[in-house]
């Protein structure tokens, strides 16, 4: 990217973008050129698909490895990847803009110990791929030739059938899809002064061939549609925010009903606006259900994953057994949750997309992991490296993350709190995992006063410690709900899609950030 | 791209799709090499090489914009995309305002953004950097242990423009970084602190013994922190902090969120919106400025635009589109990479140099608190509601005391800006987006 980005060190969960503008600008689709049936479209796809194995077919690919190896390394990869996006801006009632974007290349990396070397290529052509992989393979000094296992294909389980992906759907159903969340959205209060709506949508290809003699062929599809209303009376604005989507169907936009979504999201606009402060400092806190999960994600998740751990930079390495939360927790990573903007039936390196318990009981389970950071740990990978594009290289990542349903009726957690707060729906959210202090925001929050949801207050964050905060659940509902149609994960510069999730869950203490002390 | 040179490429893309019917074509292709190394405890662990190139097209058809991007430039697919980007813009809204910049700028005066010493770093060099670095915060204290890890980057960017009007027209830029995370250790627990330089020219970055002994210190003043009980303080926002609230504010000067109603400031033009002592520019002609290039994503020559002129409203950015929307010109501030639209955002964007010192402004606070880190996203641009994890010094009797975490600030945006009493001396250019330190007359603060 041309853009001078700051080098962050933070790790972040953003919610309110489907998409981060600079990086997933947009989405193009053959379908457009080959005509609208989704049969026709699907094939048109797959030949293109079939160019990419013509190029890197087996042999190919072998010799590739051969040449990243031959400096040495404990194993090499490639990975190559093309995407079409589409991307519509709706905004002000018209139709901004329309983004068709085609970005495609391939990349080698070299691994030995903790030591990665990565190189790649924007061009899918065999030249250019043995000079990526003689600069990948500079990381390792001059150690003897290693022979890559000839990979062959290996066939992959789908974590769920999609028959009709949503982004085949024909573009006018996405315009209309658009046009009808808008005038519902607007029709829902006079007050709504202007509606933004973002669809995105991609169909990823990605082929990787292993030095351990993997050839896997994947197609991952993900579409999102995010409505942001704005409401304004008197000097007060406000926004809302709803989102539809996920790796889904065709039929999922006939049975969420779009419209209700835009009208939640005026409704949440329009609730907040004349709404007072919020209170300050420490007190029983009730997360409501869904993207709620933000906490787990930014709390437990980011600490959980392997290359701070191997590290010793994280506040868990070294925790395994130990308890980190109350004795009632379950916490899940679900690479196959259906319909999961993080799931998968491979990850980026090749190895299956699967759940994996990470806290049972209270006491922490597992690790997430990638190849390389399990191998330097004695440990497997747990199918969790993941990498934003074909221009980096995996980290271990979440897929969809959350904590497991409990017993409760919702309704019975206020019981007994005499001042607290609500947070009905979140923002996005932060973590320092060497500290494990993290903060998530609060787009729409209440007071709770005498076991009572009462007025709504101003936006506001919720600070904790990954190591104190989840110790303080003192009721899990039995509502549990997995975000599928928003979250992308920061870290290292590298994003990607995930989804989170958690019952209404209530805490004896979460300090708010508020202005009322 | 092996035959035809960038500008043979876009002329081609852009005379076919002006034959094929789109009144205005712009092409934007950007070439860029870079290449970054980490070490973590004097061990290379990461050498990640890149090797980008990109075309956008951006086309209007009866005042319809379609727009594509790829980074595929062989002919035939080069050929689909121009049918497909036409074919693309008859889905969208016609707009008046929508049109491509015809003004051709004049020649730019010597911007140095380029740097030959920064095209010619080696892997050798940038490891010999880095190791440097974190060598440099391992010496300061026997508590720094161990890193997150050292970073050296080079890049090298080149970006190729044309559009119907403008003819052909390009720059190069270079960039460098350097980047240390530190973690010190108490014993019991681990804090960690980093401290990141970039410049245009190698000459001007920090230097490792600097950035090495500051990531150290950063990390050491956090061991022992603890939450203060709940208040109303002054709060000072050291350079860092500000920096970061600056970045985060960015999206209330935004002239598109202002026409969608999406900026607490919509509507101020002209007003006191913050205190006299409060001047903010983006300066896109700033001398080896990280923002800095001749012109913006659309063609339009940059210029240094007075944003808020002491505490008066002056200027919101814009776009060619959206300036002409709110009656104004384009302020050249449209931001993009060829993958993307051109979008508004910061060019070298800071609050101009105050007169006071850090030490001075701490001195004069009976009771209040130093913020030296900001986390999350806590600023909402179009409420104007401010509410943050933030992390820092106490200060009692006008001396820092204990360090604290675990705390929140809570604010009005509006009534923040307002109620700023002393802006620092202490600027530095290491982002593009930069403030000296700011002291607060009174925030909420969330604690125990």
């Amino acid at each position: 990217m041309a853009t001078d980005r700051p080098i962050s060190r933070r790790l972040f969960l953003r919610g309110g973008a489907l998409v981060s503008s600079a990086i997933l600008a947009g989405i193009p689709r053959v379908p457009w050129l080959h005509g609208d049936a989704s049969g026709d479209a699907e094939a048109a796809l797959m030949g293109i698909g079939q160019e990419l194995r013509d190029v890197l077919n087996e042999e190919t690919v072998n010799r590739i490895l051969v040449e990243a190896l031959r400096r040495g390394g404990d194993f090499a990869d490639l990975f190559a990847e093309q995407r079409f996006r589409t991307n519509i801006v709706l905004a002000e009632g018209r139709i901004e803009s329309v983004t068709y974007g085609y970005p495609r290349g391939a990349g080698v990396r070299v691994s030995r110990r903790n030591q990665t070397g990565y190189a790649f290529s924007d061009e899918i052509v065999y030249n250019s791929l043995l000079d990526a992989a003689r600069v990948a393979s500079a990381v390792v000094e001059n150690q003897s030739p290693v022979t890559p296992i000839d990979v062959t294909k290996r066939n992959l389980v789908a974590p769920f059938p999609l028959t009709l992906p949503a982004p085949l759907m024909d573009e006018t159903r996405k315009f209309e899809l658009l046009r009808r969340m808008d005038a519902a959205a607007r029709a829902f209060d006079p007050r709504i002064v202007s509606v933004r709506l973002e669809y995105a949508d991609e169909v990823r290809d990605v082929l990787i061939g292993t030095s351990d003699g993997g050839y896997l062929v994947d197609r991952q599809y993900l579409v999102g549609i995010s409505c942001t209303p704005t409401a304004v009376s008197g000097g007060d604005r406000r926004s809302g925010l709803s989102t539809v989507g996920g790796r889904v169907d065709e039929t999922y936009f006939t049975a969420v009903d779009p419209e209700r979504a835009a009208r939640e999201a005026a409704r949440q606009a329009i609730t907040l606006l004349g709404a007072g402060p919020a209170p300050a400092g420490p007190m029983p806190v009730i997360i409501g259900p869904g993207w709620g999960g933000v906490l787990v994600h930014e709390s437990l998740g980011h600490a959980s994953e392997g290359d701070r751990i191997r590290r010793g930079t994280s506040i868990l390495a070294g925790q395994l057994g130990a308890r980190v939360a109350a004795p009632s927790v379950r916490i899940v990573d679900d690479g196959r949750w259906p319909h999961g903007r993080g799931s998968y039936a491979m990850d980026d390196e090749g190895a299956p997309g699967q759940r994996t318990v990470l806290v049972e009981n209270g006491v922490l389970a597992s690790y997430l992991l990638d190849k390389q950071n399990a191998g330097l740990l004695g440990l497997r990978s747990t199918g969790n490296g993941r990498r934003e594009s074909y221009r980096k290289w995996p980290i271990p990542r979440m897929t969809n993350t959350y904590i497991d349903r409990g017993g409760s009726d919702p309704l019975s957690l206020l019981t007994g709190i005499k001042k607290g707060f609500f947070a009905a729906q979140m923002g996005g959210g932060s973590v320092d995992s060497t500290s494990g202090n993290f903060n998530f925001a609060v787009r729409e929050g209440y007071w709770i006063e005498d076991g009572r949801i009462t007025k709504p207050v101003r936006s506001a964050v919720l600070i904790g410690n990954s190591l104190e905060t989840l110790k303080r659940i003192e009721g899990i509902g039995n509502d549990l709900s997995v975000e599928h149609s928003r979250g992308t994960c920061g870290k290292d510069g590298q994003w990607v899609p995930v989804g989170v999730g958690q019952p209404t869950i209530r805490f004896s203490q979460i300090t708010v950030g508020g202005t009322s002390i | 791209m092996a035959t035809l040179t960038p500008q043979e490429i876009m002329d081609r893309v852009r005379t076919q799709a002006e034959r094929s019917g789109a009144a205005e074509a712009e092409t934007y292709l950007e070439i860029v090499r870079s290449r970054e190394v980490r070490v973590r405890q004097r061990e290379v662990e990461l050498i990640h090489q890149s090797a980008i190139q990109g075309l956008g097209l951006r086309v209007y058809r009866d005042h319809r914009m379609g727009f594509m991007y790829t980074t595929d430039l062989r002919a035939p697919v080069l050929d689909e995309i121009v049918n497909r980007t036409i074919a693309l813009a008859g889905a969208a809204t016609p707009r008046d305002e929508n049109k491509l910049p015809d003004e051709i700028p004049p020649q730019t005066q010597e911007l140095e953004i380029y740097d030959d010493a920064v095209a010619a770093m080696q892997p050798a060099d940038q490891i010999a950097l880095a190791r440097a670095a974190e060598e440099n915060a391992f010496a300061r204290d026997k508590r720094i242990q161990t890193t997150q890890d050292a970073r050296c980057g080079m890049r090298v960017s080149e970006v190729h423009f044309t559009n119907t009007f403008l003819g052909y027209q390009t720059y190069r830029t270079t960039a460098c970084w350097l980047a240390v995370g530190a973690i010190a250790t108490d014993g019991a627990k681990k804090r960690e602190g980093s401290f990141s330089d970039q410049k245009r020219i190698l000459l001007d970055l920090e230097t490792s013994e600097r950035l090495g002994r500051k990531a150290a210190d950063r990390a050491l003043a956090k061991l022992g922190a603890a939450p203060v009980p709940s208040s109303r303080a002054p709060v000072i926002f050291d350079s860092e902090a500000a920096g970061q609230f600056l970045n985060a504010i960015f999206g209330a000067f935004n002239g598109q969120n202002v026409l969608e109603q999406r900026s607490f400031l919509a509507g101020s033009l002209g007003k006191a919106v913050a205190s006299p002592l409060l001047t903010i520019s983006d300066e896109g002609l700033m001398r080896r400025g990280l923002g800095t290039r001749p012109f913006d994503g659309e063609g339009v020559q940059s210029r240094n635009t007075l944003v808020l002129d002491r505490g008066v409203l002056n200027a919101f950015l814009t776009t060619s589109v959206s300036g002409r929307r709110m009656g104004r010109g384009s302020t050249g501030n449209a931001i993009r990479s060829y993958d993307s639209l051109p979008a508004i955002g910061p060019t070298n964007f800071h609050v101009e140099r105050g007169s006071t010192r850090l030490d001075k402004m701490i001195s004069e606070v009976p009771k209040g608190l130093l913020v030296t880190g900001l986390a999350g996203a806590g600023v909402d641009v179009v409420s104007g509601e401010f509410s943050q994890q933030v992390e820092g010094r106490w200060i009692e009797g006008g001396k820092l005391a204990q360090p604290v975490e675990g705390i929140t600030l809570g604010g009005r945006l509006s009534e923040m800006l307002l109620g700023i009493d002393a802006v620092g001396n202490d600027l530095e250019y290491r982002s593009n987006v930069t403030s000296p330190s700011l002291r607060f007359k009174e925030l909420t603060i969330g604690g125990t």
